[in-house]
């Protein structure tokens, strides 16, 4: 039987989530027979006070996936203090499995994927410290779409191209050798200029929408 | 003129005392009255995305705790240097929690920089200069990097140095900074 254990470590509470879309999708490639699939939510393990059950699930391992969003350019602090508990968890109990793979699959609101790159590399590091095989990152640039406009028939190619990258995991997972595998970089088959133009017009309608005015966005309260 | 520190309250060794002393010295040699922030495990919460700072209270986090002050300090300092552990070639989970939690300084709207890439404007005219200082014992050479890439590769007038107990090093890179808010991207 192998262990798959899939992290959620969006932060956000009761709403929709890129990161939870990517995580069932990803899930869905992942073999089912002779399979244990353990889907792990960040948010939910640390809030109740599950943590030390889903530790022991991720010691016991065979591969880890982990799925967050970009914050500031890195690791959400929730995934770091997540992150951070484990490898202490780690050093007193060490690792039931030995070597689990270790995938990362970042997004981010910014349109190009390669922003992503520390953040994949932060998740390379963690590996290291905790004594499993990091294998490779998929770079999702574009991500604040990817929800809203998932069914439309311009995002075919993107959805082609994760729907390609997370075969490659699946299918890596199954394999038994350590072969080289470079991170996949995938951006959403969109005009930049009209998705930050598009971005931009966004703010103030929703700004709206909590009885603000566009000149309200702009507010300076500290100074 | 004015400075804040804001350090890690969990992560206080030997070596971050060592640090400590030497940024306080600096600090006050400089001239700058300076007020610190020690954040703790249950200090602040996670950030939860909710991108209230942008669209229900603009500037503000919608959370109730000590980061409004925090940020309140943050943009009335000439100067703010964070003290970070290195940890997987990251700042730890409070320091990167208090980093999260500082977009409310940031406008939500896209501009691209003469690079190409893309970034939030500074909600402020000005902002202080900031300085990242990692630290840690025994850090590997790809931790460090990645510690400096994080910033360094994604932001401008923000300043990375790596403390593993070098105290000459530290204080003359120190020297070197212009210690005064800036303006232009963040």
């Amino acid at each position: 039987m192998r262990n798959i254990v899939l992290i959620n470590a969006s932060p956000k509470i009761n709403e929709p989530s890129a990161s939870a879309f990517l995580v069932n999708l990803v899930g869905s490639y992942i073999e089912e027979a002779n399979t244990n699939k353990n889907f792990i939510n960040v948010r939910q393990s640390t809030t109740r006070h599950k943590t030390q059950d889903d530790f022991a699930a991720i010691s016991q391992a065979d591969a880890v996936i982990i799925v967050f969003p970009l914050y500031v350019f890195c690791l959400p602090g929730l995934l770091m203090r997540y992150l951070e508990d484990y490898h202490k968890f780690y050093m007193e109990h060490g690792m039931a499995s030995s070597h689990p793979k270790v995938y990362a699959i970042v997004n981010c609101g910014f349109p190009e994927p390669g922003i992503n790159l520390e953040a994949v590399r932060v998740i390379k590091s963690f590996s290291h410290h905790v004594k499993a095989h990091f294998r490779f990152g998929i770079l999702i640039g574009g991500g604040g779409m990817l929800l809203g406009v998932k069914d439309a028939p311009f995002m075919k190619k993107t959805f082609g191209k994760l729907n390609d990258a997370f075969a490659t995991i699946a299918q890596d997972i199954e394999n038994d050798d350590l072969k080289s595998i470079e991170d996949i970089s995938i951006a959403m088959n969109f005009p930049r200029r009209l998705y930050l133009i598009m971005g931009n017009r966004g703010w103030p309608a929703l700004a709206r929408k909590n009885g603000l005015k566009k000149r309200d966005l702009y507010k300076r309260p500290y100074r | 003129m004015k400075a804040a520190i804001i350090a890690d309250k969990d992560c206080q060794t030997d070596l971050f005392q060592q640090l400590h002393k030497l940024v306080v010295m600096f600090l006050n040699n400089a001239g700058l009255v300076t007020e610190e922030i020690f954040i703790g495990r249950d200090d602040l919460a996670f950030c939860k995305g909710c991108f209230g700072c942008w669209i229900k209270k603009p500037g503000e986090c919608v959370i109730n705790d000590m980061m409004a002050q925090v940020n309140r300090n943050f943009i009335n300092s000439d100067v703010v240097i964070y003290l970070s552990p290195v940890v997987f070639g990251q700042f730890s989970a409070n320091i990167k929690n208090a980093l999260d939690r500082w977009i409310p300084n940031m406008l939500p709207f896209f501009e691209t920089r003469p690079d190409g890439s893309t970034m939030h404007p500074s909600r402020y005219d000005t902002h202080p200069q900031s300085i990242i200082i990692g630290y840690g014992d025994g850090l590997s050479e790809d931790d460090v990097q990645l510690f400096i890439d994080i910033t360094k590769k994604h932001r401008t007038n923000t300043e990375v140095l790596i403390y593993q107990g070098a105290d000459q090093d530290i204080t003359e890179t120190l020297g070197k900074i212009e210690l005064r808010m800036v303006g232009g991207y963040l």
